[in-house]
Order: C-alpha cells, then sequence, then structure tokens
C-alpha cells in the first residue's frame, strides 16, 4: 500500500470571506463553518477563535486536536466510518494542511481534558502551542448526557477538520513524500538481510469515555487486528477518549504518529516494517488475557524479529503493556516499550503499575506527576474553573490571579506515549 | 496495603480484576473479579443474578482467608 502525502506549509492563519489557502496563509470562513457545525442539535453554541504561536492565549479544557487533511486522489477520504463511508484508506495521495490545527474545547465533558498555553512555561510542553489554531468552542444543550456531549464534541472537530483540510484541495504542496509498504512476502523478499520489525499500536478502551475508534469501531469491541501503516495517515484511527491529557493520543496524534512515521524513514534501510498490529486495552482480565494472546500470535505470524509497543495513558493499561511485551518477548522476538510514568511529584515512586524482567528496552515520555506553574495569560479561550477537577489539577490549582499550578499531566500531549514531544533526560 | 497488613500478622484477601499487577506487587491470596469499573458488580445482570455474583465472590474470597497457602495463590475456581 502506497501513500503520497502533500505537505502545504502554512504560515498564518486569519478569517476571510473565502476558506482557501493563498501563499501560505490559510483563510477561514467563519461563519460558513459555524453555520456547518451548528447544524447538531446536541450543541447550544459554537464559537471559534484562532489562537497563534506566542500570543498570551490559555485554551482549556482542551478535548481533542485534528490536523486537517484531505483525500486528493484514490480511494475514500479522511476518518472513515465517520465522516467519510467506509472504504479503505491509505493509498493515493492525500493532502495536509502542515502548522495548523483545529483544536476543540468547552465545557469539560469528563475530568481529563487538557491545557494547551499558547506562550510561557506551558507552551514547551504541548506541540499545539506551535501550530497556528483555529479553536472551536462548543457548549451542549442542557441535559445532555456525557456520552452523547463526547460524540457531539468528538464529530465536531471531525467535521471541522475536514471542511477546512478541503481548502488545501487544488494548492500544490511544499513537499511531497511518499510511504510504502508492500504486501508480506514481497516486503520480507524485498529486504531479505534487514531486521522484521511490527509496530504494535494499543489503543485506549476502557469505555465510560475512554474510548478510541477504528475505521468507526469502538475498539474495545475488536480482537487485534492488522494495519497498513499508511492506513493511520488517513484518519482510520480517531480518538474519542477522556484520558490524562499528557498521554492521550489525539486524533493529530496518531494522524502524526512518530512511531510509525519514524519506523517508515527507516524502512529499506535499517529495517523491513512489516505493519501494524492493533490492540485495545480493556477493562478485564479475560479481555487483556485474550487481545495480549492474539498479539503475541500475530507478532509472530508476521514472521518479526522485533516489535515495538506503545501504550496508551497509565494505570492498568500498564498491565496490557507489560503482558504484550512478554508474550512477545516469550516467542523469542525482542520488544521495545513507549511509556510515561507516574513516579510521584518527586519521581522516586515506582513507575508503572506492573513491570517485568523481561520488560528490559524502554522508552519513558516523561513524568506526567511532575509539577508546573502556569502564570496568568491575557486571554482564556474556553474556561478557566475546570483546573481544579481535571487530572493533574487539585482544589486549589487555580488561583484568582488567573494562575494555575497542575501536574503537567494536564496539559495536551505532554508526555505523549507515541513521542510526540520533546522532553529530554539527562544525566549529570 | 496488602502487604502492610500482612506484615502485621493479618491474612489478607486482595480481590481484583487485574491479576498481574496483583501478583507483581505480591499479595498471596488473591480472588480475581469482574472488571475494572465494577470489580464486585456487574451493571448486565438483572439485580438478582447481580446479587448472586456478588454473594458468590465474597465466599470465595472467605473461603481463601480459610486456606492455608504456601506462595502466591490465586482462587479462580
Amino acid at each position: 500500500m502506497r501513500l503520497e502525502l502533500g505537505n502545504i506549509r502554512i504560515e498564518d492563519v486569519k478569517f476571510g470571506s473565502k476558506t482557501e489557502v493563498k501563499n501560505h496563509t490559510l483563510y477561514v470562513n467563519k461563519e460558513e463553518l459555524i453555520t456547518l457545525l451548528s447544524e447538531d442539535e446536541r450543541l447550544a453554541s459554537v464559537s471559534i477563535e484562532l489562537a497563534h504561536p506566542g500570543e498570551s492565549i490559555r485554551i482549556m479544557p482542551v478535548k481533542d486536536v485534528i490536523e486537517p487533511r484531505v483525500k486528493v486522489d484514490g480511494p475514500g477520504g479522511l476518518f472513515p466510518g465517520f465522516i467519510s463511508k467506509l472504504d479503505q484508506v491509505g493509498s493515493g495521495r492525500t493532502h495536509v494542511l502542515k502548522g495548523t490545527a483545529v483544536v476543540t474545547a468547552g465545557q469539560v465533558v469528563g475530568f481529563q481534558e487538557g491545557i494547551i498555553d499558547m506562550t510561557g512555561p506551558g507552551a514547551d510542553y504541548t506541540p499545539f502551542a506551535h501550530t497556528h489554531n483555529i479553536v472551536i468552542v462548543a457548549d451542549p444543550v442542557e441535559g445532555l448526557k456525557q456520552h452523547a456531549h463526547e460524540a457531539a464534541l468528538r464529530n465536531l472537530g471531525l467535521k471541522a477538520a475536514t471542511y477546512i483540510g478541503e481548502a488545501g484541495k487544488n494548492v500544490e504542496p511544499d513537499e511531497i513524500k511518499t510511504y510504502e509498504v508492500l504486501p508480506l512476502f514481497e516486503n520480507a523478499a524485498k529486504y531479505p538481510n534487514l531486521p522484521k520489525v511490527v509496530y504494535v499500536y494499543m489503543l485506549q478502551s476502557q469505555g465510560l469515555l475512554h474510548d478510541t475508534y477504528y475505521y468507526g469501531i469502538d475498539v474495545k469491541q475488536m480482537v487485534p487486528t492488522l494495519m497498513y501503516p499508511t492506513e493511520v495517515m488517513d484518519g482510520a484511527i480517531i480518538s474519542g477518549n477522556c484520558v490524562s491529557a499528557c498521554d492521550k493520543n489525539t486524533t493529530y496524534h496518531h494522524l502524526n504518529s512518530p512511531v510509525i512515521y519514524d519506523l517508515m524513514e527507516k524502512h529499506g534501510k535499517e529495517i523491513c516494517f512489516l505493519g501494524c498490529v492493533v490492540t485495545n486495552e480493556n477493562v478485564t482480565l479475560g479481555d487483556k488475557q485474550r487481545s495480549s494472546n492474539m498479539v503475541a500470535k500475530l507478532v509472530e505470524f508476521l514472521g518479526a524479529d522485533g516489535a515495538i509497543i506503545s501504550e496508551e495513558g497509565f494505570g492498568n493499561p500498564d498491565a496490557d503493556l507489560i503482558m504484550n511485551c512478554v508474550k512477545v518477548e516469550k516467542k523469542g522476538i525482542k520488544t521495545v516499550l513507549v511509556t510515561d510514568e507516574y513516579a510521584g511529584r518527586d519521581g522516586a515512586s515506582q513507575s508503572l503499575a506492573d513491570a517485568d524482567q523481561l520488560a528490559n528496552a524502554v522508552v519513558t515520555a516523561g513524568n506526567a506527576n511532575e509539577v508546573i506553574y502556569l502564570p496568568p495569560m491575557e486571554k482564556l479561550i474556553g474556561y478557566a474553573q475546570p483546573a481544579d477537577i481535571i487530572a493533574g489539577g487539585f482544589d486549589g490549582s487555580l488561583q484568582p490571579d488567573g494562575s494555575i499550578t497542575v501536574e503537567i499531566q494536564a496539559i495536551t500531549g505532554a508526555t505523549n506515549e507515541l513521542g510526540y514531544n520533546k522532553m529530554t533526560a539527562r544525566g549529570y | 496495603m496488602v502487604k502492610e497488613i500482612e506484615r502485621a500478622g493479618i491474612p489478607v484477601v486482595h480481590m481484583c480484576t487485574v491479576v498481574p499487577i496483583s501478583l507483581t506487587v505480591g499479595a498471596n491470596r488473591i480472588v480475581p473479579t469482574v472488571a475494572i469499573p465494577y470489580p464486585l458488580g456487574n451493571p448486565k445482570l438483572s439485580g438478582e443474578d447481580e446479587k448472586k455474583l456478588r454473594r458468590e465472590l465474597v465466599q470465595n474470597a472467605l473461603e481463601a482467608l480459610k486456606t492455608e497457602v504456601h506462595g502466591q495463590t490465586v482462587f479462580d475456581n
């Protein structure tokens, strides 16, 4: 399966009378987009604001972040099962409005939405301080149940990103990158001397607003399956989860997963990338056992020499991570785990809820319990009050001057377990 | 908590859903439960069936408490 990604560099976003891209500036017709998004009867109000890198703006509570993309050539469209019909995606050509993001915010759905500061110390912890953001604040009609509220906001973000992405359809990209993985036997035959690597892509599926969707299916209802790496680039996986902001994979993260892009970069040079095993993180032991058994079976079945396994979230999914690791290792296949840590504010506690001696190669995305002071911003998009109740916050997090003291857990993408962050550990 | 109470000489049964974590932290008597959001119940069952399930889980735990163990034991009968 072969996909061309055409990256269109966007250097500024402005409102305009027509939604279009001209000379690296994206113009958004605000009224047209609000009219489109207001069609949802579950929403009482929709407003749109822009937030640029370096501005004194705080956005919270943030639900999801989505990169605008558009299918230019090939079957299907973006976000199959939600926005587009259920065609097979991941081939042909897709254009990307690079440097922009749709951010959905509004009244808190659960208690695990995040904060994005466009400047100041918080900006160092979120990649979305460095994108030109089209922020959509939507509030639900009175009495709307939480799950319907979540579904409405999820759909709103995908719809907005699709509408904006269309502006890139007839624009000549600044660069075109080609990603291709061949069917298994052809792939292995083409690179007989390179180690064969599989990516085990763990998706949050604990239910109760902790859900992820694959081609429209709630992944807690599926068994592990195989995916070409390019499928994810067209939105085959989308986020619906309210897991702690620091280590949930927003839809933007899925579209831009560094694990997949880096493996593709090394494919045919250092490794032979066989593809992805997509799996879940369910809440019963039986489900965890079934899924981890199938992960290990599929990795072996593919003939892998090694596997990269990434976790989403923390706590009981640590058990899924370790079960996947141990079962794959016991088949004689090496693993590297990508996770983050909840090691207490001083970093001295055990980092994961589970452990095993076979988990001997682990990449950490940082300690989510570290505390940070976020000074007041000149402008707030959304609501500040949830600071005291979102995960990472505590009673007294929000001060009268507008400053917030929280664990970095509350910052969107701070310890992202796909590695889409900049945190580094250095020895002194 | 399980380990500290046992250190004081009082036997403990750890009722939990994710048995591997319980094994990792060192519980000696482990009774598997239903699911993480509802360890000792099941909203999919009728009230009557759920009460039966809960009683069985507690009885299983009491049996485990009475049973002599030599090392970590999972009571998953």
